[in-house]
């Protein structure tokens, strides 16, 4: 019971945790990831996407239902919400795409290329203070999202 | 004959001006017991009906009035806007018309003010402005606000109402919560006091972040406060839900707020708080 009535704020305190710790943050999408539930354990110095993974503010059929009152406009939404791998790199949400191959070895490769990635942003990252850390993962937090001085 | 008569005088009567003058745009039913009421009237007494006591949603302008000292609110007039992600045609023309009827630049206003002559960053956003939902300049001003907060040194204040995070600019409006949430922890670490004052309805992404985070965090009596609205739990979960959930006062008796406070009372109890926490 308690839970569904305070899940905003766990989110709340989940993000706050994570925006303070002294210790390097890799997250990675590796399926769907929607709304507050995603960000609350998404708060990384890095983050990573797998190739055909989905990151957004909501569920496709809950954005038409929200924005359209009309939950039938589910493709529609997909296309619009910028919510693929690609998309979100463009919009400098994440960090890196990781590959996924379309072969018989893809899981092996997945693997092999994402572990690449954790291990070369770990040494990145290594070099780095405490302080040095949680001031990058606030600058990249900090600068989500382009605005225009009117 | 009689009724011949009422025909015929029936059309003049509609022609004839009306004794009793009622200009368009004056006065206001009240959503909970019905009464008409002069907006006059209503905003020399808070925003609240004078027949049932039901809070009206209330305007950036007279929230200020209402709790900031007379002449000292000082906008940081960041003048700022979207550069919306999506590229959502209908979402530009929105916002133009928005700001044209609402003369309002955004759903939030933020600046320094005095409360009885304590200074204070205060944020205080607007129902009226795609209900209160949060994208980039949203975000931004919050962020900014905390910002000036640490910097001056004065306690933040953040009067909440939202429908959450603005769908309009996808996933960057879902990033201004760990925006805003990083900015707090700042806050936190300089030991700066942040009130949250929730209103009716505060949910979403707003819920999820900074308007849970507050040091104290106070509501507006039944002020409807959680993260999904209740039909979308019920449908999710499959389960009904208790009577009262998510208003204030439930979430008073769970622990998720310290205290509900009167809106006439609002002034003062913040200025108290302030005090205690020199």
């Amino acid at each position: 019971m308690l839970k569904k009535e305070v899940s905003g704020e766990a989110i709340a305190k989940s993000m706050f945790e994570m925006a303070k710790l002294e210790v390097p943050i890799i997250c990675i999408v590796i399926g769907e990831g929607s709304s507050g539930g995603a960000l609350a354990i998404g708060v990384g110095n890095k983050v990573f996407m797998l190739e055909n993974a989905i990151y957004s503010i909501l569920s496709p059929e809950g954005y038409s239902s929200i924005l359209w009152k009309d939950p039938s406009r589910i493709k529609e939404a997909a296309e619009k919400m910028k919510l693929t791998a690609k998309d979100l790199y463009d919009l400098k949400v994440i960090d890196k795409i990781i590959k996924e191959p379309d072969d018989e070895d893809a899981f092996n490769k997945i693997c092999k290329n994402l572990r690449k990635e954790i291990v070369s942003s770990i040494s990145e990252m290594k070099e780095m203070s405490k302080d040095e850390i949680v001031e990058h993962r606030y600058q990249k937090f900090r600068n989500m999202g382009e605005f225009i001085k009117i | 004959m009689i009724v011949d008569k009422i025909k015929k005088r029936a059309p003049s009567a509609k022609n004839k001006p009306s004794n009793i003058d009622i200009p368009v745009g004056k006065w206001i039913k009240c959503d909970e017991c019905g009464e008409i009421i002069y907006i006059e009237t209503l905003n020399k007494n808070l925003n609240i009906c004078p027949n049932c006591g039901h809070y009206f949603r209330m305007h950036i302008n007279r929230r200020l009035e209402q709790i900031i000292d007379k002449g000292t609110f000082e906008s940081f007039d960041l003048k700022l806007e979207t550069s919306n992600p999506l590229n959502m045609e209908e979402y530009t023309k929105k916002l133009k018309a928005l700001r044209e009827k609402t003369g309002l630049e955004e759903a939030v206003e933020c600046g320094t003010g005095k409360i009885n002559g304590e200074n204070v960053v205060i944020c205080i956003m607007d129902s009226g402005f795609l209900m209160g939902s949060m994208g980039v300049v949203v975000g931004e001003k919050i962020t900014y606000a905390i910002e000036q907060a640490i910097e001056k040194k004065f306690p933040l204040i953040i009067f909440s109402v939202s429908g959450g995070a603005r769908m309009q600019e996808g996933i960057i409006s879902l990033m201004q919560m760990a925006k805003t949430t990083s900015a707090l922890t700042k806050l936190d670490k300089a030991g700066i006091l942040y009130i949250s004052v929730l209103t009716d309805p505060t949910y979403g992404g707003v819920t999820a972040s900074f308007a849970s985070l507050g040091d104290i965090i106070l509501a507006e009596p039944k002020a409807m406060i959680g993260f999904a609205g209740q039909r979308v739990i019920e449908q999710t979960i499959g389960e009904s839900l208790p009577e009262g959930f998510q208003t204030a006062e439930f979430l008073l008796e769970h622990g998720f707020i310290d205290k509900i406070v009167e809106r006439k009372d609002l002034k003062n109890t913040l200025y108290k708080l302030i005090q205690y926490h020199k």
